[in-house]
């Protein structure tokens, strides 16, 4: 008797479990917002949707060529123009250091919004010396010199303003037309021709010559960038427990609406 | 000062001056007898008798006993004027009962002169060979002596009519003084005090049973006399009589009423309505036998001491109850509150430790499927917002390795609350629930000690009683790196071995790896209880528990790189946390209506963490560059202080409690990447004090019992006053069906957030709220259920509601501001709310026993950062079904328990999308699905354990004293793979989902010994 009554309530529970709506909705279409703004260009900003990882996800049914994008500066609204391909622009609106840009629309029935602010130009961006030296390598080249005693090369010092700990983030880009790297690089990868160093809330960095893995002409963009900018920068990894995606401002949606401000030197890489 | 005299003089003196004295003082003496009537009158037993005892000690029953029946129409008053065997010097020591010679025939007198010898000798303790008996009344004849069988009654009977008659078959054998001689060494079982110091056992096989029955002395109404104190406050003590513990929250109810009451802390009780000094009162207390108390007017009115016996001897009650109120106690209905002893917590399965949380996770309400967690998430909310009350000091963490052990030492508890929601105005500072521990004052009897050995740790105790007034207690566990212990380790670290540095085995490249490994946890636990007085009692408790995780290692690279540089890494990974907690607390009883107590308490958690790597690099220039870099987090939480709870026995209908308490608060927590990237450095101090005031009202012949109180805080960091009143109610509606509700406002000010790490996983701190950024927590609850107690089952039913506001998280994933880097903003704050029904089915007796439970509930929050919308809570668990079943074969215990529980939610990535970088890298970043939208697969598992009593003695020994116990316990029987929580690696836009699970097949071996 006893055990029937288990077995009524036992089965009573499954059925109930078994009946629980899933709620496997693990897809959401919320769109993806690219735009850097920087002073002096007019506002540009790109809109796509994500990539599902699995099949048969749903999109909304806005188009992404035909969203009424609102930007607003100063308490004037702009609406900007699509341009196709998720591109979208407002020719009239110049971005300018220091102002706040705050951007609406609506997709997929919620409200998507971000702000930004462009932060100021870098201030008293100094390098040690215009030029550096670099060895050229090939296969055979020891760097001790043959047992001799090797010279550590003097590092570059970049040097900057920063009192409010704010983020920079450093960009070198060769300008040759022609490749000329520092060392044999046989069958691997050839190295980028620009690259960059990990964001900093710091007011300088010294780069070893060795860094450099081209000769020639080279142009050093130091980026005042925001911290929203700098954390996509961060590793990716995550968890069920831990999961975690970039920072953004953006609600309701993902990406990147920054503002940005940069100031440029320029260095000669020779051959030592 | 009689006694004294007479006591001094029998310790040494020649009999003759014995004699002349008593003569001496015969006259004084007279005034010494008491006269009671025995039975109401119309009664065919009702009649007036007296008693008398030369040292006028009518307590001590360990002495023989003469009992006179007078001649025919003699009062007993006259009969004990006339008697001069009182004035003999053999009889000094003797308890003379004078009986009238009253009635007509002789059985009238004789039938009830049994139950009068029962009732003086408290049902014959110290047997029968010491009781005699004269008879005066000629009418009495030898026949009717046989006839009513007081031939078994009495070692001798003379009759004073048939003096110097030899009587045969022992009915007077010559002179008085050998015929009423005391046989010292045949009184009865007095070594039973002793036994009664330990637990035993009594062998069921079917030849024993039916003899233990006879023999076991069982408590029987042993007065019939009429009442002499009517509507009178009883006030005494309850202990456990093996150990002299006092028992706290033991039930006392007056048969055949809803009167009743509970022991507080200390095993007080004040009952304030018995109507008679003959009712008989019921005591039960959860791992007890239910225990008649019958009382009489020669019983104490004050501090009447109550022992009761563990179950020991039938070991078929439930070890665990939701605290029923069962038809023995409808009148303290308590709403939402399960009772715990671990006394018997060995017949539960364990992982590897009897363990209280773990218990009360088998009960409804309380969540089972996070093996992770031993604190408590009760009816949806988070184990910090269930305040843990140890002797009356808060305790933070109650957490050890990883979670999968609680902090307690179950044999350092002695009784554990959980009130599950709607708490009395006496608890503050949390929104959820309140766990309310009560530790060992150790054995008073004796000395006691013993020691477990588990496949995870070994325990030890020991209990040493000085005196009477002292008594103290002492364990120790510590874990070692057994199978368990690793299995868990290891579990939780598996990701270690990922991290070792990947630099390749190619030639000319070698590197060495050292793991020196050391963790373990220990915990300490202590009490010393002094009792000055009747009316005192001071007692020192402390508690430390600490656990350390140690997973460094260290790498030496040489040749690393293109360049003969030295690397050499040393990876740190040292968790270190405990808590360090004692209270002093004084207790005093100041009259049978005022009770009171102070507690000065001390309560320190803290929590390091250093998970970095030191890298060395030497450059052939021999230039040696150090970074350090990774995670260091400290938190350390300070609670001083003090409060004091009254309760006033105003009224026999009500009851007022009230207390102030002040609590000064030094909450430090910081969080860095490195020696000079600070995220958080926060230290808050705050002085928290209020008191509270409750009126326990019972109505309507104590039927409904309202319970409305108010409890207001100050608190300092927000210069504000908090008010929460509260009230509960429960209604019988009939002896066996109890309505039940309640409702208050519940506020939060120490808090623990969760902060969300990438890396590392989520790990949680404490956090004094300041109002801004991590504002004061707040909670309402709406409770209501009923319960219905049948024969042997148990129904009960809860429904709860809970709003709760000012949730705090801390997350550096959104940014709170994407222009200003403050990691000071990154709270952020939301609301929430659960709700939730419960049902409990419980069978409390036979040999097979055990409860069914079933959960369901709802637990969402709502944080503008995370969601427009409500979205689940982390612990939220929709569907939760237990069954637990233990079953008593003769030295056996076995039990088993299923647990099903609905997944809890989760977040996934859901999909991708490319930045370019202004490097004009491409960067890929993954997109999630809304927050806890996707649920883990459900939680289920089986488990068993199999305990053996192990007895002192030879097999055939009646009463076997319990030595301790071995148990096998398999935790998950068919190794179900539960989820823990999902891990994800995105690689090239691939994800690669990894499933962490918990326990899987877990066998465990105890082994528990203990001298008493």
């Amino acid at each position: 008797m006893k055990l029937r009554l288990l077995i009524y309530i036992l089965g009573a529970i499954t059925g109930l479990t078994a009946c629980i709506e899933r709620d496997n909705s693990e897809f959401t279409d919320i769109p993806i917002i690219k735009s850097y703004l920087r002073p002096g260009d007019c506002l540009r900003l790109n809109v796509s949707r994500q990539i599902p990882f699995s099949y048969n996800v749903s999109y909304s049914s806005d188009d992404i060529d035909d969203l009424k994008i609102t930007v607003t500066n100063n308490n004037i609204d702009y609406i900007l123009t699509p341009l196709g391909g998720g591109n979208y622009i407002d020719s009239s609106l110049i971005v300018a250091e220091g102002e706040r840009y705050d951007l609406f629309c609506i997709y997929n029935s919620k409200n998507v919004t971000a702000y930004t602010e462009v932060p100021l130009k870098p201030f008293n961006f100094k390098q040690s010396a215009t030029s550096i030296s670099v060895m050229r390598m090939d296969s055979t080249t020891v760097p001790t010199g043959g047992g001799g005693m090797w010279v550590m090369p003097e590092p570059l010092k970049l040097t900057w303003v920063n009192n409010d700990d704010t983020y920079y983030i450093l960009v070198i880009e060769n300008m040759e037309e022609t490749l000329d790297p520092v060392r044999d690089f046989g069958d691997d990868k050839m190295p980028e021709w620009r690259f960059r160093k990990a964001p900093t809330t710091s007011s300088g960095i010294q780069m070893r010559p060795q860094e450099f893995q081209y000769f020639g002409n080279h142009r050093i963009i130091l980026y005042h960038v925001l911290p929203d900018y700098a954390s996509l920068y961060d590793e990716n990894t995550a968890s069920s427990q831990n999961l975690t995606n970039p920072s953004t401002s953006i609600m309701n949606g993902y990406g990147i609406f920054t503002g940005l401000n940069a100031d440029t030197l320029y260095l000669y890489v020779n051959e030592q | 000062m009689i006694r004294k005299i007479g006591q001094k003089i029998l310790s040494f003196p020649p009999r003759l001056l014995l004699v002349s004295l008593s003569i001496l003082f015969s006259g004084i003496l007279t005034a010494q007898q008491k006269e009671y009537s025995f039975n109401s009158p119309g009664s065919k037993c009702y009649f007036n008798y007296v008693c008398f005892t030369a040292d006028s000690n009518y307590t001590m029953k360990r002495r023989p006993f003469i009992f006179i029946l007078g001649e025919e129409n003699v009062t007993a008053r006259e009969l004990f004027e006339r008697d001069t065997l009182k004035n003999s010097a053999q009889f000094m020591n003797y308890y003379f009962v004078y009986l009238p010679g009253s009635g007509t025939t002789g059985g009238h007198k004789l039938g009830c002169i049994e139950a009068l010898a029962s009732l003086l000798t408290y049902n014959f303790r110290y047997g029968r060979s010491n009781l005699f008996f004269q008879v005066n009344d000629t009418i009495i004849k030898r026949n009717d002596i046989n006839l009513h069988g007081l031939r078994t009654v009495f070692k001798s009977i003379r009759f004073s009519a048939e003096d110097n008659l030899l009587a045969e078959n022992g009915l007077g054998t010559g002179a008085i003084q050998d015929d009423f001689k005391e046989a010292v060494s045949e009184y009865g079982p007095e070594e039973k005090v002793v036994e009664d110091l330990a637990k035993y056992y009594v062998e069921e096989t079917d030849d024993y049973v039916s003899e233990y029955d006879t023999v076991e002395e069982k408590p029987q109404k042993i007065f019939f006399g009429a009442p002499e104190t009517f509507n009178y406050t009883l006030t005494g003590i309850i202990h456990d009589q093996s150990t002299g513990e006092a028992l706290p929250f033991a039930s006392i109810r007056i048969l055949g009423t809803i009167i009743g009451t509970t022991t507080n802390t200390d095993g007080y009780f004040t009952l304030l309505k018995v109507p008679t000094d003959t009712s008989t009162l019921i005591v039960q207390y959860v791992g007890y036998e239910k225990t008649p108390v019958f009382l009489t007017p020669m019983a104490p009115k004050k501090n009447l001491s109550i022992n009761i016996r563990p179950q020991s001897q039938t070991l078929s009650e439930v070890k665990i109850t939701a605290y029923k109120d069962d038809v023995v106690f409808v009148k303290k209905a308590e709403v939402s509150t399960i009772k715990l002893t671990p006394m018997k917590m060995e017949q539960l399965p364990a992982i590897g430790e009897r363990d209280i949380m773990r218990s009360f996770q088998l009960m409804p309400g309380i969540s089972a499927s996070n093996e992770s967690s031993s604190g408590l998430y009760v009816r949806g909310g988070t184990p910090d917002q269930n305040l843990v009350l140890y002797d009356g000091f808060t305790v933070y963490h109650v957490d050890h390795l990883y979670g999968f052990f609680s902090a307690f030492n179950s044999n350092a508890l002695k009784d554990i609350q959980l009130y599950k929601g709607g708490f009395e105005s006496r608890f503050g500072g949390r929104i959820s629930s309140v766990t309310e521990i009560t530790s060992k004052e150790g054995n008073q009897k004796a000395i006691n000690f013993g020691f477990d050995i588990s496949m995870l740790s070994t325990n030890l105790f020991v209990e040493i009683p000085a005196g009477t007034k002292f008594s103290s207690f002492l364990a120790f566990r510590k874990s070692y790196q057994g199978s368990v212990y690793n299995l868990i380790f290891n579990k939780f670290n598996r990701s270690r071995t990922e991290d070792a540095p990947d630099v390749g085995t190619g030639p000319g490249r070698r590197f060495s790896q050292n793991e020196d490994i050391y963790s373990y946890f220990y915990d300490l636990n202590g009490k010393l209880t002094y009792k000055p007085t009747d009316k005192d009692i001071i007692s020192l408790s402390f508690f430390n528990g600490t656990d350390k995780l140690d997973n460094s290692f260290s790498s030496d690279i040489p040749s690393f790189g293109q360049f003969n540089a030295n690397f050499s890494m040393n990876s740190v990974d040292l968790t270190s946390y405990g808590n360090i907690g004692t209270s002093l607390k004084w207790s005093r009883r100041w009259n049978s209506k005022l009770y009171g107590n102070t507690i000065l308490s001390y309560s320190n958690y803290y929590n390091k963490r250093d998970r970095s790597s030191e890298r060395n690099l030497i450059n052939p220039g021999n230039e040696s560059s150090t970074s350090m870099s990774g995670i260091f987090e400290n938190n350390d939480l300070k609670d001083y202080s003090l409060k004091s709870d009254y309760q006033l026995e105003m009224t026999s209908f009500s009851q007022f409690q009230f207390g102030t308490f002040a609590t000064s608060y030094d909450i430090k927590y910081s969080y860095a990447l490195s020696d000079t990237a600070t995220i958080l450095d926060r230290d808050g101090r705050a002085i928290l004090g209020g008191a509270y005031l409750q009126n326990r009202i019972k109505l309507l012949k104590d039927r409904l019992q309202v319970l409305p109180g108010i409890r207001l805080n100050y608190f300092e960091s927000t210069d504000k006053f908090y008010i929460e009143p509260r009230a509960s109610v429960t209604f019988n509606i009939t002896d066996r069906l109890i309505l039940k509700g309640s409702t208050g406002k519940y506020y939060q000010f120490a808090n623990r957030v969760m902060r969300e790490d990438i890396m590392s996983g989520s790990k949680e701190f404490w956090i004094l709220s300041d109002g801004n950024s991590v504002p004061v927590s707040s909670s309402v609850h709406f409770i209501a259920g009923f319960s219905y107690e049948a024969e042997n089952y148990t129904f009960s039913a809860e429904g709860y509601y809970k709003k709760i506001n000012n949730l705090t998280e801390y997350s550096l994933r959104i940014n709170a501001s994407p222009i200003r880097m403050d990691y000071n903003e990154n709270f952020f704050n939301g609301y929430g709310y659960s709700q939730g029904l419960e049902f409990l089915v419980q069978k409390n007796s036979g040999n097979l026993n055990g409860w069914i439970s079933y959960t369901l509930g709802e637990a969402k929050n709502q944080f503008n950062e995370y969601s427009d919308d409500y979205f689940p809570a982390n612990q939220n668990v929709t569907h939760e079904f237990k069954i637990v079943g233990l079953y008593k074969y003769r030295r056996w215990d076995f039990s088993a328990n299923w647990i099903y529980a609905t997944g809890r939610p989760y977040t996934a990535p859901s999909g991708a999308y490319t930045v370019t970088l202004l490097d004009g890298t491409e960067q890929d970043f993954f997109t999630v699905t809304a927050k806890n939208s996707i649920l883990l697969p459900d939680y289920h598992r089986f488990d068993i354990s199999a305990t053996y009593k192990l007895l002192m003695g030879k097999k055939g020994d009646k009463r076997r004293r319990e030595l301790g116990f071995v148990s096998f316990t398999l935790f998950n029987v068919y190794n179900h793979r539960n989820i823990w929580y999902k891990q994800f690696t995105i690689v090239e836009g691939e994800v690669i989902e990894t499933n962490i699970n918990y326990l899987g097949i877990t066998p465990n071996f105890a082994l528990s010994l203990k001298l008493r």
